[in-house]
């Protein structure tokens, strides 16, 4: 079975290289199972970690195989009686949802439920007595830490074929930003940052293991990082999910709200009423310079002027005049707004006071 | 059924034991090796930390949204500070959008204006300045010499959300990379910390990373290796050299020396020299054709590309020691490196050779009226015997070696009429750009092959595996193994052309002037698309491999359309093509500056009343600033293309490129 190439990569080498890493990794593989099967078994600590953990990785075939969406991704196991956790997609749109153990032995699952907010769902096979992770008992990892990541990554495995092994290190531990669609993603949230290639299809639902075995997280769907055009390889911390996995298993998960998105106001700040006239937006990114300034405006009386570039509305960099008009957006009419605005190389801040309309006034703009 | 559901269930619970058994046996080991593990991690963070202070992220706002087809991010990227005053280094990707403010914002959290200070176009490398009220801290350097490949290599940015920063972990995979311009690793590199440092083990900064590309390429070039393994960095050391000059806000450039090597294969061939540019730094510092370069800063040298290496590591500005042996002479001096080099101009003699082969020198087919050879005594069945001393063997080597010197030059020639040998002097001119006369000699004589079998000939249909192009081509019917013939290659105008017709006009031609014509059809009726200049290429080495072709005379001509394709062919595979005939064209991109080795010489015929005569003009300016030869041709009022009179004339000039 030969891994499928999508064409859903826009940068092509990449791909190349994605493929370079797994067959490095599918190398490390073996080596590890080589290792405990003959000779000295501990003679890599590794070895020993990726014996104990491969039992618990479950590889999940389901809806897709058309027009670049896979139908495949990864899971792991997470109790002896055959629930399984693993990440929420498109994958499980069916209710044939296909669950091949470590040992080759392949099983229906049944969704259990699913939290979209966090892209987690629960499935669950019947069996029992299976090596599982305790969830209560995964761990967390700062930067630097080493790491194993398991996945069906590409397909490469199939039956009782062992799942990939890739090896790294933590990035860094950040949150994915809800603003501006920076990630196209319904979780916001912290997140293990990876300096190894497990954005690719088939990863999703795999699991990210301290060097010594310990469950640090799940290998989050695939995700581009919209302000600098990369692939993130990112797992999401199980302290993150265990609630909600709780909740799916015992059968009383209720889907949360979202959280708090940015609320408007009911009546937002404009540049207008703030006596602020930006150069035109012809662009996508116009830099909102400005233009004019009301005379007698907020604006005016805060001190700004025509030319200034306004970098930062409160402690938010604004890159284009599109951005600043959304900023506004989440200002109430009457609230001061703080801009910096460059000048002259100098990095100004200025408190724009709106002008309180009377009573008769806000009716009017009601 | 069941007998294999119990084997299954033996088999998984043999596979429990077997875990156990494992994790038992192994459990001491691992304790040590856990430790291992647990002081690695350690160890890595740690060198994170003593230089986290020093690593900043960078804001950018405005400039353009997409370079060379690459839609740029908006950022953050990632700086290191070099220097307490607020000096900030960063990799030039991060600011090949020309943005319209720059923030630095400090671990702290404080932002700052920052200004570009100047720009290393050789490392791609930039330097900002903010004004600080307190010095900044700044990291320890690893020496140079202390590095080896294999040792750990960890690559920081501060690109994410959050006070930490972000780091990928590998080894130090080469040094000397890029000309020796780079080192590399294996750690993540990407725009998540380009502009960042590559740090050891001990938290030193051994390296500025950024993408760069062992392939010529433009701003972004390096980009398409992100996250790939391949990772480079700008040695610390290397940029401290350069830190003052820049704070200067010096831009600096890869340093040019105007010298050429002989041999194709630059990894084996030996570091004898090929040309000089005139006025170039080697010619000013007496290096000479023929000269070994043996030694370069000081550093010995055996093979041509080290010598590539040696000048990569250079800027515009710097001196570089240069030792050459000639004959058995050492000579040693200094090029004083530029960023530009004045184009090279072609020497002409004043005469064409005959293409058969002689026992001795080249014979003279003809001599140009009031050329320095017709000055000389030089005239048509002379035999050419040697150079400044040196005997010689073919025409193209001839070529070669009269081209390598200029205009102004004067050279001791060696003459043969009659038997009797004769020492001659001339002073090279420029070629001359006037239009053939009307009757030629030929250029060789009725030479019986002896060869066997002979590749087919007449009207043939030619091939190219991956591209759908229906391309004819005629090769003349007397075609003889033992002659050289010119390729040229018919780009139609829009619209296409007929076989038949085409073939009427062309084959006295061919037949006449020892010519190939390859005349492809484009895939779209309406136009050429620019991938097909690749077409080109494969059709040339086609032909190339069947026939006996003059590299002398490959010739690209168009008409309309077909003319710009020609152009946009030609400056794409200078290495093959020698000419552009293009009727009623103008160029398609810039001219590249003409060059020793490949000489390209350009006819442009057009009408007064011609809708691009105004660009024509101008384009004859620039491809004759470039040193390139060009040949003009009036149309009389109305665009059109050549009469059978002019076409004639242009075949006499395709005959002419041999020209010396």
């Amino acid at each position: 079975m030969k891994p499928k190439i999508e064409n859903r990569r826009l940068i092509v080498p990449r791909m190349r290289s994605a493929f370079c890493v797994l067959r490095w990794s599918a190398l490390v593989a073996l080596t590890s199972l080589g290792l405990c099967g003959a000779t000295a078994f501990a003679a890599s600590p590794l070895a020993a970690t990726v014996d104990q953990v491969q039992p618990k990785i479950v590889k999940i075939f389901g809806a897709g195989g058309v027009r670049g969406m896979e139908n495949y991704q990864s899971g792991i196991l997470i109790s002896s009686e055959g629930h399984i956790l693993t990440a929420f997609s498109h994958v499980l749109d069916t209710d044939y949802i296909d669950a091949v153990l470590a040992d080759g032995r392949k099983f229906d699952a049944k969704l259990l439920g699913a939290d979209p907010r966090l892209d987690v769902a629960v499935l669950k096979i019947q069996a029992t007595g299976l090596p599982a992770f305790d969830l209560s008992k995964a761990g967390s990892a700062e930067a630097g830490a080493r790491i194993l990541c398991f996945s069906n990554i590409f397909e490469v495995a199939m039956g009782d074929e062992q799942a990939t092994v890739q090896r790294g290190t933590v990035a860094v531990r950040t949150r994915l930003e809800a603003r501006r669609g920076v990630f196209d993603t319904p979780y916001h949230g912290p997140v293990y940052v990876l300096d190894v290639t497990t954005n690719n299809p088939g990863a999703p639902g795999g699991a990210l293991v301290s060097a010594r075995g310990q469950l640090l997280g799940m290998l989050g769907k695939e995700l581009r990082n919209s302000l600098n055009n990369t692939w993130l390889n990112y797992a999401v911390p199980i302290g993150e999910l265990r609630q909600s996995v709780e909740e799916i298993e015992a059968g009383r998960f209720v889907a949360r709200r979202d959280a708090p998105a940015e609320k408007k106001p009911e009546h937002s700040i404009t540049l207008a009423a703030l006596g602020v006239v930006l150069v035109p937006d012809m662009l996508e990114r116009t830099p909102p310079f400005v233009d004019r300034v009301q005379p007698g405006s907020p604006a005016a009386k805060a001190g700004l002027r025509a030319d200034d570039l306004v970098l930062l509305c409160g402690d938010r960099l604004v890159q284009s005049c599109k951005a600043l008009g959304a900023e506004l957006e989440l200002i109430d009419y009457e609230d001061p707004v703080k801009l910096t605005v460059l000048r002259d190389q100098q990095l100004i801040e200025l408190t724009l006071q709106p002008v309180t309309p009377s009573p008769s006034n806000k009716k009017g703009q009601l | 059924m069941s007998g294999i559901r119990a084997w299954q269930i033996n088999a998984s619970r043999a596979a429990a034991i077997f875990v156990l058994t494992v994790v038992a046996c192994s459990a001491a080991v691992r304790g040590i090796a856990a430790d291992e593990t647990t002081a690695e991690e350690q160890a890595f963070a740690a060198a994170v930390d003593r230089v986290a202070s020093s690593v900043v992220q960078i804001e950018t706002t405005g400039g353009r949204e997409q370079v060379e087809g690459l839609l740029l991010g908006t950022g953050p990227t990632t700086g290191l500070v070099v220097d307490p005053q607020g000096y900030i280094i960063s990799s030039a990707f991060n600011f090949i959008g020309n943005p319209a403010s720059i923030l630095v914002r400090l671990p702290s959290g404080k932002r700052m204006a920052a200004r570009l200070v100047a720009t290393d176009h050789a490392r791609m490398l930039v330097l900002l300045k903010v004004d600080v009220d307190r010095p900044l801290p700044v990291c320890e350097v690893a020496p140079r010499n202390q590095m080896r490949v294999g040792q750990w290599a960890i690559a920081v940015g501060r690109t994410f959300a959050g006070d930490r920063p972000n780091m990928a972990v590998g080894i130090l995979s080469a040094l000397d990379r890029i000309s020796g311009r780079a080192i590399q690793t294996d750690a993540a590199v990407s725009p998540n910390n380009y502009g960042g440092p590559l740090v050891d083990i001990q938290g030193r900064v051994m390296g500025v990373l950024v993408p760069l590309s062992a392939q010529p390429g433009g701003q972004i070039a390096g980009m398409e290796l992100y996250d790939s393994g391949i990772g480079f960095a700008i040695p610390a050391e290397d940029l401290q050299r350069v830190l003052p000059r820049l704070k200067k806000g010096e831009d600096l450039h890869p340093g040019l020396a105007g010298v050429s090597i002989q041999g194709a294969n630059q990894f084996t061939a030996p570091p004898i020299v090929a040309a000089c540019r005139a006025k170039s730094p080697a010619a000013l510092a007496g290096i000479k054709p023929g000269d070994r370069i043996v030694e370069l800063g000081g550093r010995p040298i055996s093979r041509a590309i080290q010598v590539r290496d040696e000048l990569g590591r250079c800027y515009a500005g710097d001196k570089l020691s240069v030792v050459v042996l000639r004959g058995k002479q050492r000579i040693a001096s200094d090029l004083a490196l530029v960023e530009k080099l004045e184009p090279h101009q072609h020497g002409f003699l004043g005469v064409l050779p005959m293409r058969s082969e002689t026992d001795e020198g080249v014979a003279v087919r003809y001599v140009y009226p009031g050329s320095p050879a017709a000055a000389a005594g030089v005239a048509a069945g002379d035999v050419l015997v040697s150079l400044a001393g040196e005997s010689i063997h073919d025409r193209l080597e001839l070529m070669q070696t009269i081209g390598m010197s200029e205009p102004g030059a004067e050279i001791a020639l060696e003459v043969r009429r009659s038997g009797a040998l004769r020492k001659l002097k001339a002073t090279l001119v420029a070629t001359p750009e006037e239009l053939p006369p009307v009757d030629l000699p030929a250029a060789h004589e009725n030479v019986k092959s002896h060869a066997v079998e002979r590749p087919a000939v007449g009207a043939v249909r030619l091939k190219i595996p991956e591209h759908n192009n229906k391309v004819w081509s005629y090769v003349p019917t007397g075609y003889d193994p033992e002659i050289p013939y010119g390729v040229l290659v018919w780009l139609h105008p829009p619209g296409g052309y007929e076989w038949e017709e085409l073939l009427a006009r062309w084959k006295p031609l061919c037949d006449k002037h020892d010519l190939i014509l390859v005349a492809p059809k484009s895939t779209t009726q309406s136009r050429w698309m620019p991938e097909e200049a690749m077409l080109v290429d494969r059709l040339l080495m086609q032909v190339g491999m069947t026939y006996n072709v003059d590299p002398a005379r490959i010739v690209v001509h168009g008409y309309e359309g077909g003319g710009a394709m020609a152009f946009l062919t030609a400056f794409r595979n200078r290495q093959m093509i020698r000419a552009v005939a293009a009727v009623e064209a103008v160029p398609v991109g810039s001219a590249p500056d003409n060059d020793p080795q490949f000489r390209f010489s350009v006819y442009l015929a057009s009408a007064e009343k011609s809708p691009s005569a105004r660009s024509v003009r101008q384009a004859v300016a620039s491809l004759r600033k470039k040193k390139i030869p060009v040949v003009t041709k009036g149309l009389g009022e109305t665009p059109r293309y050549l009469s059978d009179e002019e076409l004639s004339e242009l075949v006499r000039w395709i005959d002419m490129l041999d020209r010396m």
